[in-house]
């Protein structure tokens, strides 16, 4: 392992990975600033640049930009309570009221010392699981392999939300549908290309990524007028100080080291990622804290600020961990990322620990120099990064557009891809109208082609029979835990509807006795 | 019967999953094939079946309750709309004059889309930029940008 650590140090601090890992955190500070934005969006249009880069330098570019847009969706939720991203939700519940009593450089402050713990105590944890779990890994076969990509699948949609399972489901089987057209690879035949000579090689990942997060969420602004509203001006002259008391410092120092371990933990179970470890972590620091400080949260309370700061930084490193060991994107960034590395020809998985060293303890290493740069260079910057915000967003708007298009044009040179892009625009407007998510559908599409080939592989093996499914304790465990995640939801919302019905009849029953004895 | 976004969506995917059905069984199969354990129709079949699945639970699970309806008021769809069409206008000007003037345009539009009427903005805001961009990418990366069929047809290629 220590060799690992030190190929990964001396890749991670090459001067130009040192330079991707800053402009990486600058340039997602600002994209998750912005409101509509968050780190997909972000991570998607960083794509285009990091082909032209070796795969060490763009996945460390992508991780910067993915911290930065987490830090930057935090900092709209403090300062103008308009959360950049779904993650940062929970941070504006307390950091606002905060920025509203005129503490917003200690609430900014906090935010960026518990992304820093949660993130550095991910890191940490991360670089004893994820070897450890690629060593695991390692014994895995096709049926494996196949099992897992379901169970990826299936825990994606399962964490999807309230009421959402079966659209999330839908989604997944959408994207395995779009990632079979072009030319079948085992066989060399042309599938749902309709004679059009464009579709023959499928639908790209990066225009697919590109269209349904970086261009329809930039739409989605227009659609709903938002590119009207004027950005409510940061009082930076009220900003007030940014440093922390000791009492402070040993009042959250407990708050976020728990936060920070649940929060990985969470982020490592495929498909739940930062967004839900802020909730439960908010919501767990709200259950321990005393009556009277119960009080507090929703009030501005440092202890509800610092648990989803720490918990989704932790979370999104926690994310990596099935990414590299498994090859399965724990969240919808993630699973960008995989798109990228898989466009790189690098297949993440338990071979990336043996075949690529350098990609996967650079990714690791530079996910602690991220963390750093973002304490040391971002918060002592976010008045002035803040400022770009000004930039009117009719200005802004077409911009990000032009980058997301050409983003996609400069890779194939081909004008077919910006009318494509177009076409997926209108259906992910109508699908997001209709609220069906879109992650599981870029996740079913990047893990499409990769599951077709290890089914193929193992209905090979097993001359055609499903036994493969249960011949292997591997394989039956996974396939079982897949069953039970995706059991799981419905069967929490059957019960809570039972609970509620029995609480309305019982409700019902006293009213009545109430009632009955008024009479 | 109250039709809600649940509903719309389930129907669409229903549509969807016979469509793509029909087509996968219309994938061409090498000789032999069809007695091979997989071929190029497994998966497409068992993702329509899937999806026809799915869709037909969502349709039956679907949410009545007063948000699920789908509502489009207050939404500005002429505006995207243009928008999209000025993409894929992008996409023509690209073949025909090129990549600098293109971009010209297309920033130039989608700023006064947004409702930028000031000339001065319009211009500072797009021409050092296309240009700035455009040299970046002829200059400094080398990249090689057609100048589009017009400029061939009008000065020879």
């Amino acid at each position: 392992m220590l060799d690992g650590i030190f190929t990964g140090l001396s890749t991670a601090v090459m001067p130009f990975n040192l330079m991707m890992v800053v402009v990486g955190c600058f340039a997602g500070t600002f994209i998750g600033m912005l409101p509509g934005l968050g780190p997909i969006s972000a991570v998607a249009l960083m794509i285009p640049i990091t082909y032209g880069l070796d795969p060490s330098s763009g996945i460390i570019l992508m991780a910067g930009v993915y911290y930065g847009a987490v830090f930057g969706g935090s900092t709209s939720s403090i300062l103008i309570n308009a959360p950049g991203c779904a993650s940062t939700v929970v941070t504006s519940f307390d950091g606002y009221p905060l920025a509203q009593q005129k503490q917003a450089g200690k609430a900014l402050a906090l935010a960026a010392y518990s992304s820093f713990t949660g993130g550095t105590i991910g890191a940490i944890i991360l670089l004893f699981a994820a070897p450890a779990l690629a060593s695991v890994s390692l014994s895995f076969q096709s049926s494996d392999y196949f099992a897992l990509m379901i169970l990826g699948l299936t825990a994606v949609a399962a964490f999807s939300g309230k009421g959402q399972v079966i659209k999330a489901l839908i989604m997944t089987v959408f994207g395995l549908m779009i990632a079979t057209v072009g030319t079948d690879t085992t066989s060399g035949t042309p599938r749902f290309t309709f004679g059009n000579i464009d579709l023959i090689d499928g639908i790209s990942f990066l225009l697919l990524a590109m269209a349904t997060f970086a261009l329809t969420e930039v739409v989605m602004t227009v659609l709903k007028g938002q590119h009207k509203e004027k950005d409510e001006q940061m009082d930076m002259a009220s900003l007030g100080s940014m440093k922390l008391s000791r009492e402070e410092v040993k009042h959250i120092a407990p708050t976020v080291g728990r936060s920070s371990v649940f929060g990985f933990l969470v982020g490592v179970l495929p498909g739940a990622g930062a967004t839900i470890a802020s909730f439960l972590a908010y919501g767990l620091e709200r259950n321990l804290a005393s009556a009277k400080e119960k009080l507090k949260f929703g009030k501005g309370a440092l202890r509800g600020l610092a648990a989803p700061e720490s918990a989704n930084n932790a979370a999104s490193t926690g994310s990596f961990v099935p990414l590299l060991t498994l090859g399965i994107p724990g969240s919808g960034t993630t699973a960008i990322m995989l798109g990228a590395l898989i466009a790189y020809g690098i297949q993440p998985g338990p071979r990336l620990f043996v075949d690529n060293p350098d990609v996967f303890w650079s990714v690791i290493i530079s996910m602690y120099f991220g963390n750093l740069v973002l304490l040391i260079l971002n918060l002592p910057l976010i008045p002035y990064i803040s400022r770009l915000l000004v930039i009117p967003r009719p200005i802004l708007i077409p911009l990000i557009l032009f980058f997301s298009i050409t983003g996609v044009y400069l890779v194939s040179f081909n004008s077919f891809d910006i009318h494509m892009m177009a076409i997926i625009t209108v259906i992910a407007i109508a699908l997001k109208l209709l609220e069906f998510p879109m992650a599981p559908m870029l996740l079913g599409f990047i893990l499409g082609g990769i599951m077709e080939n290890n089914l193929a592989r193992a209905l090979v093996i097993s001359d055609g029979s499903f036994d493969f499914l249960w011949d292997r304790p591997l394989t039956l465990g996974i396939v079982v835990v897949a069953i039970v995640v995706l059991c799981i939801p419905p069967l929490l919302e059957l019960v809570n509807k039972r609970r509620a019905n029995k609480g309305q009849a019982t409700d019902r029953g006293a009213e009545a006795a109430i009632s009955e004895g008024e009479g | 019967m109250n039709i809600c976004k649940d509903h719309i969506g389930g129907l669409i995917f229903l549509l969807l999953s016979v469509a793509y059905g029909v087509y996968a069984g219309q994938i061409p199969l090498l000789p032999g094939d069809e007695f091979e354990p997989f071929h190029a129709q497994t998966v497409p079949n068992a993702l329509a079946l899937l999806c026809g699945g799915l869709s037909i639970a969502l349709l039956l699970t679907a949410e009545r309750g007063e948000g699920s309806t789908l509502k489009l008021h207050g939404y500005d769809f002429a505006l995207v709309a243009k928008l999209l069409a000025q993409v894929v206008l992008f996409a023509f000007a690209l073949q025909w004059v090129g990549f600098l003037l293109a971009t010209l345009f297309f920033l130039i539009g989608g700023f006064w889309l947004l409702g930028e009427r000031r000339i001065k903005t319009l211009l500072l805001a797009s021409v050092p930029f296309s240009a700035g961009i455009w040299l970046i990418l002829t200059q400094l990366l080398d990249i090689y940008l057609a100048p589009g069929a017009l400029f061939n047809q009008l000065f020879g290629g």
